[in-house]
This record gives C-alpha cells, sequence and structure tokens, in this order.
C-alpha cells in the first residue's frame, strides 16, 4: 500500500528561490485498487511519483510504500515497487530477454525463481515471438511489452505507472490498461497518472486531481462528479482550474516575475 | 554495503553492451590493428618519396680552379673540390660517399652568377639553390697559402636552399681540413700539430637501451593518451547516452545503489580504457617490430643507428611495469570520465567535455617528453605526469631510481582515482545531475540566488572555491610585498584568513557555525594541549625522515636562512611562525573548509578532503617537503574541531605545535641552555628528542588519537536545517 501525507517538493530555481513542484500533496491506495493521479503535463505527476520511487528526495512531508518511508530505507521501497513511465526506454543493444533478466538479477532473485518467473511473464503477455530480438528492433508495443516485464519481474506488492499510455497508439494503450487491470486483480497496489480523463474514469477507482503542484479534488470519480457538479472528468478538471485560475488574476501584477 | 553480485551483473551487461556497439568495437579493438599496419606502410612508403631530391649548386668560375689531380702522386697539391667529371663534389670529402650525389652541381661560366644582383634574382627564381663563386685566384692565393674566401649565395628564406646551404658549408669545412693535413705531410709535421684534440665517443648504452630511451618517451605518452581515449567514449555512452535514450531512470530505481551502478559502470570504462591501452601499444609494437625488420635488410648507414634504436621493442620487464603503471591510470582516467559525463544531458554534451578534458590533461602527459623533466618529489605527485614520468625511468632501466618513487606515484594516483569516484558517486547521488532540465542560465539571477538563499553553512562547492580563491590571493598579493618580518604576517592574514572570513560573512546565514566560534568544552581544551605535546616528538622524526627521502634544494636552504635573518627576535618568531598560522589556518581549514565539506561528506572524508588541502596548500605556497606533517596534523586538527564543535582547541593545538618547533630550535642552539638540551635532545643540531621520550610520546598520542578516532560520528551528521527552507505547511507559491 502506498501512504502519502503533505508531501512537498521543492526545486532551486535561480530567478525565483525555491520553487515548489509538489506542495501538500496526501492521498493514500490500497491493495487490489488503483489509483488515478490526473493533471495536465507540468502539474507534478513525474515528481511526485519519482518521491515515490525514491529518484527524488521530498522536502517536506511523509510518503510510505508498502510500509517503508521512502526517506528512511530507500532501499526497501525500490524491490517493492516496479516503474514504468513513457519515458522508460530500453536497452538497444540487449535482446528482450537479456534486459528483463538483467533487472531480475538485480533484484538478487535466485536463478531458478528467475527463469520460470520470466517463462510465466513472457507467456502471459506473448513475448516469446521476439524474445531474442535486440532492443534497438522493436516496435512500440513490443517495447512496451518489455517494459511491464522489466517491471513485475520481481513480483512487487505496488505498481506505479507514470503516464505509461501517452504516445501509444489506440490498440497498444488499450492492450496496456488490460494488463494493468488484470494486475490489480492479482492484488497489487497501483498507482496511475494520466492527463487522459476518460483513461482515468476507466481504470481507476480513486483520483487525484493535480494542478500546479497542489491536489485539487480527491476521491471516487463518481462521487468528485456529484460534488462538484460536473458532467465528466474532464469538465471537472477545467473547472478545478478555472477556480485556480481566478484566484492568480487576483494576484498583483509583479514586473520582476 | 556494496552487493559485488550487483556490480558483477551491471558490468557484464554494460560490458556486453560495449562489445555489441559497432563504435565502440572500431575505436577499441580494430582502429589499433588496422591504423598502426597502415601508418607503417605509410611511413615506409614516405620515408622512399623522401629520399632527399638532388639539389643544384651552380658553381661560377670553375675554370679557376686548381688543376685536377687525383691521380697526381705529387704530395704538396691540394685535394680537388670537384670530382673528375667535374657534374659533382669530390666524394672524398663527404662523410658518407653517397652523399656526392645528392648535390649536383653544374660549371656556368654565364657572366649572369657573377653578377650580384641578377644572381640574387636568378636564386630568387629557382634556377639553382645556391651558387659559388670561385675567385681569379684563388690557385694563386692558396699557393701563397694565404686565406681564400668563397662566397656562396642562397636563399635563407627558402628551406632547400638553407638545406644546400648547410650542405656546401659541411663540405667546404672538409675541404679546409682536406688542405690543412695535405700541408701537413708536406711540411712532414706530426698529426697533433694541426689537430691536437680529438674527441671519441664511447656511448656505453647497448642498441637496446638507447632503443628504450627513445620509447621511454614515447610510450608513456602514448599510453596515457590511448588510456584516455579509451575512457572517454564508452564514458560518455554508458552515463549520457543511457540519460538521453531513457534507461537511466529505470536503472535507478532498481535495487542497484548508486555505489554499485557506479562501480559497475566504472569497471567496464576501466576495461575499455585497458584494452585500448594494451591493443594499441601491442599493435604499435608488432607494427614496429616489422619496419625494424625491414630496416635491418636494408643497407646500413652509419649513423643509421639512431633509427634501430627507435624501432627497437622495450624489454619485456619495462613492458610489465607499464601494465602494472596502467592500472591506476587507467582507473584515474575512468572515475574522471564517469564523473564528467554523468553531468551531460545527451551524448552530444557530452562530447563537449572532452576538449577541456583533453586540455587538462595532456601537457601533463607531455611534461616528461620536455628534456631534463625528471622524478622528482614534486612531479611525482602531479596526476598524469608521476605515472609517465615512473614509466619513462622504468623503461630507461633506472630500477633504483623508480623503485625509490615507486610508492609516492602510486599513492598519490590511487588517492587522485578514489577521490574522482568518489565525485561520480557523489554525482549519480545528485537529483539535479541526473535530471537537469536544460535550464537558462542567468548570471543575474544565480547572483540573487547566491545571496537571497544563503546556505546555514557552505558547501563543498564553496569550500574548493575558498581555497582556489586563497591560492588566486597569494599570486596577486605576493608580488606586492617586500621581504620583511611584516609582510609575513600581512600576507598570512590577506591571503589564509581573508578568503574565508569574507566567504563565511557574505555566503552563508551562521558564519559562526560555519566558522565553529564556539566556546569549547575544558577538556576539550586540554585533550588539545596534550595531544600537541605527546604528538610533537614524532612530528619532528618525521620531519628529519622526509628531509632525507627528498632533500632540499641547496637554493631553497639558503633561502630559508634568509628568512629567519628577517625574524628579529623570539617574540616576533612567535607572533609570525606560530600564533598567526594556528589563528589564520585554522579558521580556513578547520573553519570554513571542513565544515563545508561536512555538509557533504562523512566526517573522515571530510577530514581527508580538508587535510590534502591542508597539505596542498603548503606545497603550493611553502615547500614541497611539508607536504606529509601538513596532511598528518591536518588529520589530527579535522579530528579535533569534529570532536569538539569548536575551532579553538585546534587553534590551541597548532599553537602549541608550532611553538614548540621554535623552542626546541631555540633551546638546541642556546650555548646557556646546554644542560636542559642535553637532556631532551639526543641530536641537537636537528633537536630530535632522546629514543624513550619519542616512544613514550607516541604511544601516549596514540592513545588519544584512538579515543579521537572512537567518539567520531560514522555517519554524515543529518543536515541541521531542512534542505529546503519550505516544510509542511509553508505555501509558497
Amino acid at each position: 500500500m502506498i501512504q502519502v501525507e503533505h508531501l512537498t517538493k521543492a526545486f532551486l530555481d535561480y530567478r525565483r528561490g525555491w520553487v515548489p513542484a509538489v506542495d501538500d500533496v496526501t492521498f493514500s491506495c490500497q491493495p487490489g485498487e488503483i489509483f488515478g493521479l490526473l493533471g495536465p503535463n507540468g502539474a507534478g505527476k513525474t515528481t511526485t511519483l519519482r518521491m515515490l520511487s525514491t529518484v527524488l528526495k521530498p522536502t517536506g512531508g511523509v510518503a510510505r510504500v508498502a510500509g517503508f518511508d521512502v526517506v528512511r530505507y530507500p532501499e526497501k521501497v525500490r524491490e517493492s515497487i516496479g516503474f514504468m513511465s513513457a519515458g522508460t526506454g530500453i536497452y538497444e543493444r540487449r535482446t528482450a530477454w537479456e534486459l528483463v533478466e538483467f533487472f531480475g538479477r538485480l533484484y538478487q532473485m535466485s536463478p531458478d525463481r528467475l527463469r520460470s518467473r520470466m517463462e510465466t511473464i513472457f507467456d502471459w503477455l506473448q513475448m516469446n515471438d521476439f524474445r531474442d530480438v535486440m532492443g534497438a528492433k522493436l516496435s512500440t508495443g513490443m517495447r512496451q511489452k518489455v517494459s511491464i516485464a522489466r517491471t513485475i519481474i520481481h513480483d512487487p506488492p505496488v505498481l506505479i505507472f507514470d503516464e505509461p499510455t501517452s504516445g501509444l497508439d489506440v490498440l497498444v494503450a488499450r492492450s496496456l490498461r488490460q494488463r494493468i487491470l488484470e494486475l490489480r486483480d492479482q492484488g497489487k497496489t497501483i498507482v496511475f497518472s494520466s492527463h487522459d480523463m476518460n483513461e482515468v474514469a476507466k481504470l481507476c477507482a480513486r483520483v487525484g486531481i493535480i494542478h500546479k503542484g497542489r491536489l485539487r479534488a480527491l476521491g471516487e470519480p463518481a462521487e468528485l462528479l456529484d460534488r462538484f457538479g460536473q458532467p465528466d472528468l474532464e469538465e471537472l478538471f477545467f473547472h478545478l482550474v478555472r477556480i485556480d485560475g481566478d484566484i492568480s488574476t487576483v494576484r498583483p501584477f509583479d514586473p520582476a516575475l | 554495503m556494496v552487493r559485488w553480485s550487483n556490480v558483477g551483473t551491471i558490468f557484464r551487461q554494460e560490458l556486453q553492451d560495449q562489445l555489441r556497439d559497432r563504435r565502440t568495437l572500431f575505436m577499441v579493438f580494430v582502429l589499433p590493428i588496422l591504423l598502426y599496419p597502415m601508418l607503417g606502410i605509410g611511413m615506409a612508403k614516405l620515408s622512399e618519396a623522401f629520399q632527399e631530391q638532388p639539389r643544384r649548386v651552380v658553381i661560377a668560375g670553375c675554370q679557376n680552379l686548381p688543376s685536377i689531380s687525383t691521380e697526381s702522386t705529387d704530395k704538396t697539391a691540394p685535394p680537388s673540390l670537384l670530382d673528375p667529371t667535374e657534374t659533382a663534389f669530390n666524394p672524398t670529402l663527404f662523410e658518407s660517399p653517397g652523399d656526392s650525389s645528392r648535390l649536383i652541381i653544374t660549371c656556368d661560366d654565364d657572366p649572369r652568377w657573377l653578377d650580384p644582383d641578377t644572381r640574387r634574382s636568378l636564386l630568387r627564381a629557382g634556377e639553382a639553390d645556391a651558387v659559388l663563386v670561385i675567385p681569379p685566384d684563388i690557385a694563386a692565393t692558396m699557393a701563397r697559402m694565404q686565406r681564400i674566401s668563397i662566397p656562396v649565395a642562397y636563399n635563407s628564406a627558402d628551406e632547400r636552399s638553407q638545406i644546400t646551404y648547410l650542405r656546401i658549408t659541411r663540405l667546404l669545412e672538409n675541404w679546409n681540413l682536406a688542405i690543412v693535413e695535405q700541408r701537413r705531410i708536406a711540411e712532414g709535421r706530426p698529426e697533433g700539430a694541426t689537430d691536437p684534440v680529438r674527441t671519441e665517443a664511447q656511448d656505453v648504452a647497448t642498441r637496446a637501451e638507447a632503443g628504450g630511451s627513445v620509447w621511454a618517451r614515447i610510450f608513456p605518452f602514448l599510453l596515457v593518451l590511448m588510456a584516455l581515449t579509451g575512457a572517454f567514449y564508452p564514458a560518455v555512452d554508458i552515463c549520457a547516452g543511457e540519460k538521453e535514450r531513457g534507461t537511466m531512470e529505470t536503472l535507478l530505481i532498481s535495487p542497484a545503489s548508486r555505489a554499485e551502478i557506479v562501480l559497475g559502470k566504472f569497471l567496464t570504462i576501466l576495461f575499455a580504457s585497458m584494452a585500448t591501452a594494451l591493443l594499441n601499444l601491442g599493435s604499435m609494437g608488432i607494427t614496429a617490430f616489422a619496419l625494424a625488420s625491414q630496416f635491418s635488410k636494408m643497407p646500413m648507414r652509419p649513423n643509421a643507428s639512431g633509427v634501430t634504436a627507435l624501432l627497437t621493442a622495450p624489454s619485456l620487464e619495462s613492458a610489465f611495469w607499464m601494465i602494472a603503471l596502467l592500472i591506476p591510470l587507467a582507473a584515474f582516467f575512468s572515475a574522471l570520465c564517469l564523473a564528467l559525463a554523468i553531468l551531460a544531458r545527451s551524448m552530444k554534451e557530452g562530447q563537449y567535455y572532452m576538449t577541456p578534458l583533453y586540455m587538462f590533461c595532456l601537457p601533463l602527459a607531455c611534461l616528461p617528453l620536455v628534456p631534463g623533466v625528471e622524478l622528482n618529489a614534486f612531479t611525482a605527485l602531479l596526476p598524469v605526469t608521476g605515472v609517465s614520468l615512473l614509466l619513462k625511468t622504468l623503461m630507461q632501466g633506472d630500477y633504483t631510481e623508480a623503485r625509490r618513487y615507486f610508492l609516492l606515484v602510486l599513492v598519490p594516483i590511487i588517492i587522485y582515482g578514489l577521490v574522482s569516484l568518489r565525485w561520480a558517486i557523489d554525482q549519480f547521488k545528485s537529483e539535479s545531475v541526473l535530471f537537469r532540465e536544460a535550464e537558462r542560465f542567468d548570471l543575474r539571477g544565480w547572483f540573487h540566488h547566491l545571496f537571497r538563499d544563503k546556505p546555514r553553512t557552505p558547501s563543498a562547492a564553496q569550500a574548493l572555491l575558498c581555497f582556489l580563491l586563497m591560492l588566486v590571493a597569494y599570486w596577486f598579493i605576493a608580488p606586492f610585498l617586500s621581504l620583511s618580518a611584516y609582510s609575513l604576517l600581512i600576507m598570512q592574514v590577506l591571503v589564509i584568513l581573508g578568503p574565508p572570513v569574507v566567504l563565511a560573512l557574505l555566503l552563508t546565514r551562521d558564519p559562526v557555525l560555519t566558522l565553529r566560534l564556539r566556546i569549547p568544552k575544558a577538556a576539550d581544551l586540554g585533550m588539545a594541549a596534550l595531544l600537541a605535546l605527546a604528538l610533537y616528538p614524532l612530528v619532528s622524526e618525521l620531519r628529519v625522515w622526509v628531509d632525507a627521502l627528498f632533500p632540499m634544494p641547496e637554493s631553497v636552504r639558503q633561502a630559508l636562512a634568509g628568512l629567519k635573518d628577517l625574524i628579529p627576535d623570539l617574540p616576533t618568531a612567535f607572533l609570525l611562525l606560530a600564533i598567526a598560522p594556528a589563528i589564520c589556518e585554522e579558521f580556513a581549514f578547520r573553519g570554513y573548509i571542513l565544515t563545508a565539506l561536512e555538509r557533504s561528506y562523512r566526517p573522515a572524508w571530510a577530514i581527508l578532503l580538508s587535510a590534502l588541502l591542508f597539505g596542498f596548500m603548503h606545497v603550493l605556497l611553502s615547500l614541497f617537503q611539508q607536504l606529509f606533517n601538513a596532511t598528518l596534523l591536518g588529520v589530527i586538527l579535522g579530528l579535533i574541531a569534529i570532536r569538539s564543535h569548536s575551532i579553538f582547541p585546534g587553534i590551541l593545538f597548532h599553537l602549541i605545535n608550532n611553538s614548540l618547533a621554535i623552542a626546541a630550535g631555540a633551546i638546541s642552539s642556546d650555548p646557556n641552555s646546554r644542560a636542559l638540551s642535553d637532556r631532551l635532545f639526543r641530536d641537537r643540531s636537528e633537536a630530535l628528542f632522546h629514543w624513550p621520550i619519542v616512544l613514550l610520546a607516541t604511544a601516549f598520542s596514540a592513545v588519544l588519537i584512538i579515543r579521537l578516532v572512537g567518539t567520531m560520528p560514522r555517519r554524515k551528521q543529518p543536515t541541521r536545517e531542512p534542505a529546503t527552507p519550505l516544510g509542511t505547511g509553508q505555501v509558497v507559491s
């Protein structure tokens, strides 16, 4: 499970000083649940998820992944998660099989367990046709499958998907979502970020809408639509952003910025 | 804890990646195998093409020359300048008779050659490479035994003409000698009358050794170059390239720790670097052998031994040393390249870093090529130069000298390698390096940031800045100070104390914490004082050992003695050599620099780095011989500072240590205190204590140091402030 409380991350900008990219974000996600992080580009989704995966250190607040604090036990956290993003590349000079095997070894899996697990996953994702093809020659869909296989090779309890479908064609994206649902049914704790409202509505039991680093709304999609009186997530999103925009226009104009 | 299985997994995979990369394969394996044989063939062909073209010499006034009489038995006749056909010079006048064919002569009576103006323009037009004008009265003048002069016109702006002129000069000298010899025989005088002294060269180097000395210059340089090139390309590929291809983040999220990732990548680069260097050298060696055997089949000219010497390969033993020293050198380059390459966002950006890297390494590698640059205590410490000089010494077969410097070269290069590797690991831990976005650098914004977002204590980079500022200040202030006692004081205050105090006041929020200006505990003061007293006998032993190992040049010794004359009395000596350094150096090194390093490193590393900087400062501003003592004392002073959280115990230690040196000198040289000095010193001139005192005091100081180390915090101190001013609940937007 994932617990995030008042998580904050500020970056140093030479002109503006400390600028928060993620500001006081709180949410949680249970096993067998997909939590959706919804927001436009630059809202702070990637920064939040990078903090959960321990590659960025929070400047404030607490995050626990699979029971481990991300600051105090980063190694434990990394062992318990699988992370995949749209930007995740694959090694061009390794075959699909070698790449997955490489990560399995880094997770200290025994050779026997690694082998049987790999066979299972390659069967499940139907990757046996291209297991010996070099990364450079794989199509986008194949690359996505390799990435998923790499993400789940060590059977982690927590999975983090950072805009995994961005840039994919409809078919590949759909098949990817299907896999994520299957993983949820296996009891994984899943965080899924996207800027695509419909996608999040299809997948997630609960969503958090994030804009300019702050969580604007948190709850089940239907309940949120009710609360704000909006017909769908997209309208809800614009509604929330508009409120934010109103606030920003009140701010006095600062010529220095 | 480093899990070596992870390091091994990463190393194997990276290596496989590199071996599958066509560019790397080409650079590391194919290029050296193809390049050198090609170069060899090219050289053989070129040397044929360079067979020098015969030069054209016009002789005006051939008929004036004394009549040709080679077969003449007349011993008094001078030897002829030309051969009988009058198309070449007399072959016996050349060192090697074949050389006469390289100068074609034309006897031309055309009056154009006699007029200086037309001669000049003809020469400039390239009608001839040089013109000899034989004076009409030459035979008569020679017979009267008067001096004749033969004008040789040439064009020094034209290289061919210049060479021709040099050859003719040589030839005329030989003619001169031949005439003198002729006259000596004719007069029946002994050989020594005209040629009283002659040198006889006796080169004791064998041909292999002569070869070694040529190799000894070239090989270390090439080895350095190849090791660097071999490290650079793979480093950029597996760091910047990995970022560019989007696999870096995946690797960082794997359970492999940063240190394991860095080590795995480091070993890959090290392997590539060594493979490149060895393959290049191997291929070069084989090409050289082939060339040598080709040359040996050719008819040899007597002065061709230089060529064979060049082509004789080095001995097996030097080859072994080369490989043994290559490992630490390649490790240093690999760590350096790794740390640089991770800074780059893309392969393209990575390539940009090559120029500064080569600008830094090449001059260091070129130093041994300069004649007269030899291994000494200072050059041994230079990062690349030390290794290549040691290689040069080994390949020249000077094993005694090499043995003497072996550790002094090896230890520093290993330290440089470790520091670079540590830097690489730090880079891999830095968020701003790993996830660097393309930001516009704005100088004004940066200055604003420096003053607006001041940290509580300085960063490691600022520690380095402080050190460099001290050096720069020294460079600019030193020329303006006269040589007097008080300029020494001003210098210490401006150069050593100034930069850290100014930086602490300007760029930190808490100068008091930065400079450790805290009231110390009495116990810490007491311990510092005891330790200074107990350690002093060992310190003076060390000084003498270092002096014996690395003797000071006489000029330095005299300069030092001159410095002593500047100081009028004992109180001034205490002020200048004890009080001032104790305060200034502690503020700088245990105050500002150590605090800054402590923020980024574990205490052990911070102490070691600050002590090394302290040692280097002494080398750069004072004497090389102080490096060892200063570094050792730097470590102990660092321990004291970190334990006591205050600068004052360190100042006290420093003060006592320096005062003891002054006092020991005063006591041992003062005839009035003979009784006291006899009781203290076994060697009065060097102020060395009796052995029991040394042993007892050292044992006692060891106990104190062990206690100090025992109370040292093992881990990096948790920052006493949040990393950013923003915390929970504080919203800035």
